[in-house]
């Protein structure tokens, strides 16, 4: 996967998170991700097809999740209940959305957006084709972007 | 002057309304859809003076949606607000083609987003 596929996924993310929620962000460095099962109790998965094929996740604890959702809904949400994950499903929507404007080499359609919850999943990515994961540090708490995109 | 949030994320319906409330707009002008197909059936039963729409929705998505709306006769002219996160020049070509006044790439922040709808209140 080449490395300015990934950029516009961290774009996109930072503007997200520090931009439009105003958290501190700060993102580590990208690695490939070894056990695809090593992602956190939620994740908000998308898919993307057309020109190109692949899947973009956003993996939080669940005590994050609620923090940032209730900083993104405005509302002070106690549990992971369905508002909480249906927001989670709207952060990998935009992310995986604004990504596409800068991801000129081909014409993207994304998925519905999909979250998973639990200790023990696994996420069956497209074959040979690594996945990069991103940690990101914020002052609601940790989280990783994991992308996934058949080259050009 | 009546309001129909369309969305299939209840959080953000949540925002969308939290905004119009947040601008005086009291909460009996303010409709709610989860689809385009629920949508439609609102916008024939009410007189919808402004739309904020999604384009990722399952049964009926934002672009179909705003193809029927527009072969109804009074809906002909209504603003219609497309909120989405597809950020990419070719779906805003396709938007702004299939009818939607006006384009806004999520995430919005609420005043930006409120001058933006407030250009339509009569």
């Amino acid at each position: 996967m080449k490395a300015k596929y990934i950029n516009p996924f961290i774009n996109a993310t930072m503007n997200l998170f520090k931009d439009y929620l105003g958290l501190e962000v700060k993102s580590g460095t990208p690695i490939v991700l070894e056990d695809p099962q090593a992602l956190d109790e939620v994740s908000g998965i998308i898919g993307l097809a057309g020109e190109t094929t692949g899947s973009v996740v956003l993996s939080f604890s669940k005590d994050t999740a609620i923090k940032i959702i209730s900083k993104f809904a405005g509302h002070p949400y106690q549990a992971l209940g369905s508002e909480v994950l249906d927001g989670v499903g709207e952060l990998i929507n935009i992310v995986a959305g604004n990504a596409k404007k800068d991801l000129l080499d081909f014409k993207i359609v994304i998925s519905l957006p999909g979250v998973i919850t639990g200790n023990d999943y696994r996420i069956h990515w497209p074959e040979q084709v690594p996945v990069i994961s991103v940690p990101f540090i914020t002052s609601a708490g940790d989280f990783t972007l994991n992308v996934s995109l058949k080259d050009a | 002057m009546n309001f129909l949030i369309v969305d299939d994320s209840a959080v953000m319906r949540r925002i969308h309304k939290n905004i119009l409330l947040e601008n005086k707009i009291d909460e009996s002008q303010i409709f709610e859809a989860e689809n385009g197909e629920v949508a439609v059936k609102i916008a024939e039963n009410e007189d919808i003076g402004l739309f904020l729409l999604d384009w990722n929705m399952p049964k009926l998505d934002g672009l179909k949606f705003v193809q029927i709306i527009r072969s109804i006769d009074r809906y002909e002219d209504t603003p219609i607000i497309m909120i989405t996160s597809e950020a990419a020049k070719y779906n805003v070509v396709d938007a702004i083609s299939a009818g939607v006044t006006n384009y806004v790439v999520k995430p919005i922040k609420g005043d930006i987003l409120w001058e933006k709808i407030s250009r339509y209140i009569k």
